[in-house]
């Protein structure tokens, strides 16, 4: 596959991870930019593999973690959990919209590993060995990654369950 | 709750930028970084003037998504002096290269220690400190050609050079063993890399002829180092490198690349020189005008293939 039958058929799905890992569409951008163009510059080699899109998802994954990333998504981080915050005394809890926004607030305050791997399981679809693959480490890390941040908003859900129980 | 990860998730997703912006910044990025992609391409040149020629049509393929199909008829051959700079500025090392349209390349290498006008004016290698223009001016006087484009880098980077090749082979009909230069070298074929690379390009001391035995050894490194050049390291090597070279205001790098289609044809030989001549402001040799300008007419016009074999 060329690099620009690539881009033309993947960019908008890139764009759509990176931002949900990210969550923050600014830095998103950024991240895919910069990627595609260095993957560009070796497209000789990523277009020849079997699975090019998986090889930049792991370039982009690789980018949003690395240290450079690592203040921005802080700040974020911070933002969200004030909404994350106000989300539940504020919506309506038999809103589904509300509920959405509430759950993707704490999900924007999970460890940045631990939300790719919730987004390449539950948005990509990606099987334990494809998530592996993606974030450089072993399927078993993948595991108590993504049973970690299951953990963090179940106990989030029923803490909000709670607290709107006694409101309602 | 899985489908409601599932939701809040896609939502965050959809948040995402328009994908035609995006892609008009690519577009506009590509044309920003394709003369950047190809001056650090060009820039190798200087460095090593024969690499050089390999990695360039190596850049060009990997940024140009469409490639021409020919190369435009504005191409023109050029005269480009190379220049690696000493620690205190002197031009070291100078090749003085002739770029054929059809990419091959036949390069002169000027003694440093030519004297420019006669014994006793300004010997060749002090005078780009001066002003580059003095230097380019006085390479026209004694070649009889018009210098096109110079480009220059530090020495030092070479021993990064190498080590970026993984080493390049070099062969000594002695060993070399030199406290100057921290040459410490074996007799025949060996590899070098760092600080040895480094030591093997400066050492002076010690070899039969001086720095002429030395600008044998640059040639020899050069042919030596062009041969380690794959498609695989050579852009890597251009961005180690590039960082480091500098070339002249109004060269269009783009047009100077479109050359380089294949394999490359290098031939290098040094400007003959007369006497080594002493004078009040140093030691020197004397470079008959007449005999240069024919040699580097003779050398430039196809010359004779160089010689691989071992050096002093």
């Amino acid at each position: 596959m060329g690099f620009d039958q690539f881009v033309a058929e993947r960019l908008d799905r890139l764009l759509r991870y990176a931002t949900a890992i990210a969550c923050d569409k600014h830095l998103a951008q950024d991240i895919v930019q910069n990627v595609l163009m260095r993957a560009q510059s070796k497209w000789d080699r990523i277009g020849a593999m079997d699975a090019p899109y998986l090889y930049v998802k792991r370039m982009v994954t690789n980018d949003y973690l690395s240290w450079r990333h690592r203040r921005a998504a802080r700040e974020i981080a911070v933002e969200r959990s004030e909404l994350a915050r106000h989300a539940p005394s504020t919506a309506d809890p038999a809103d589904a919209h509300a509920e959405r926004e509430a759950m993707r607030a704490r999900i924007a305050v999970l460890p940045r590993k631990q939300r790719a791997a919730l987004v390449l399981r539950f948005y990509e679809d990606c099987s334990d060995a494809e998530i592996a693959q993606v974030l450089g480490c072993a399927e078993s890390t993948v595991r108590s990654q993504l049973s970690r941040a299951l953990q963090t908003l179940r106990s989030h859900e029923l803490a909000r369950s709670a607290t709107s129980g006694v409101h309602s | 709750m899985n489908d409601l990860i599932r939701s809040a998730i896609a939502a965050e997703a959809e948040e995402r930028v328009d994908s035609r912006t995006v892609l008009a910044e690519l577009h506009k990025r590509k044309k920003r970084r394709k003369p950047f992609g190809l001056i650090v391409g060009v820039a190798t040149l200087t460095a090593t003037a024969a690499a050089a020629a390999l990695i360039i049509p190596t850049a060009v393929k990997k940024t140009d998504a469409a490639p021409a199909t020919n190369p435009p008829a504005t191409v023109t051959a050029q005269n480009v002096l190379l220049l690696g700079l000493d620690d205190h500025e002197h031009t070291d090392t100078m090749v003085y290269a002739r770029f054929e349209t059809d990419g091959s390349v036949n390069v002169v290498s000027l003694p440093r220690d030519a004297w420019t006008g006669g014994a006793g004016g300004k010997k060749i290698n002090g005078l780009f400190l001066d002003d580059p223009k003095s230097l380019t001016d006085a390479v026209e006087r004694m070649t009889g050609t018009k210098v096109d484009h110079y480009a220059v880098v530090r020495m030092s980077e070479f021993g990064k050079i190498a080590d970026a090749v993984g080493g390049v082979e070099i062969c000594l009909t002695a060993a070399a063993k030199d406290k100057f230069s921290g040459a410490d070298l074996p007799a025949g074929k060996s590899t070098v890399k760092g600080d040895q690379a480094l030591a093997f390009l400066r050492q002076r001391h010690g070899l039969p002829m001086g720095d002429l035995d030395r600008i044998k050894r640059h040639q020899a490194f050069l042919t030596a180092l062009a041969a380690k050049i794959t498609k695989e390291n050579a852009l890597p090597l251009a961005r180690e490198i590039g960082r480091t070279i500098r070339v002249d205001q109004g060269w269009d790098v783009l047009e100077f690349a479109q050359r380089f289609q294949g394999p490359v044809k290098i031939r290098a030989a040094t400007l003959p020189v007369g006497d080594s001549v002493s004078t009040s402001t140093g030691t020197g040799f004397v470079v008959d005008p007449a005999q240069a300008k024919q040699f580097v007419e003779k050398q430039f016009a196809g010359g004779e293939p160089s010689q691989p074999g071992c050096v002093s």
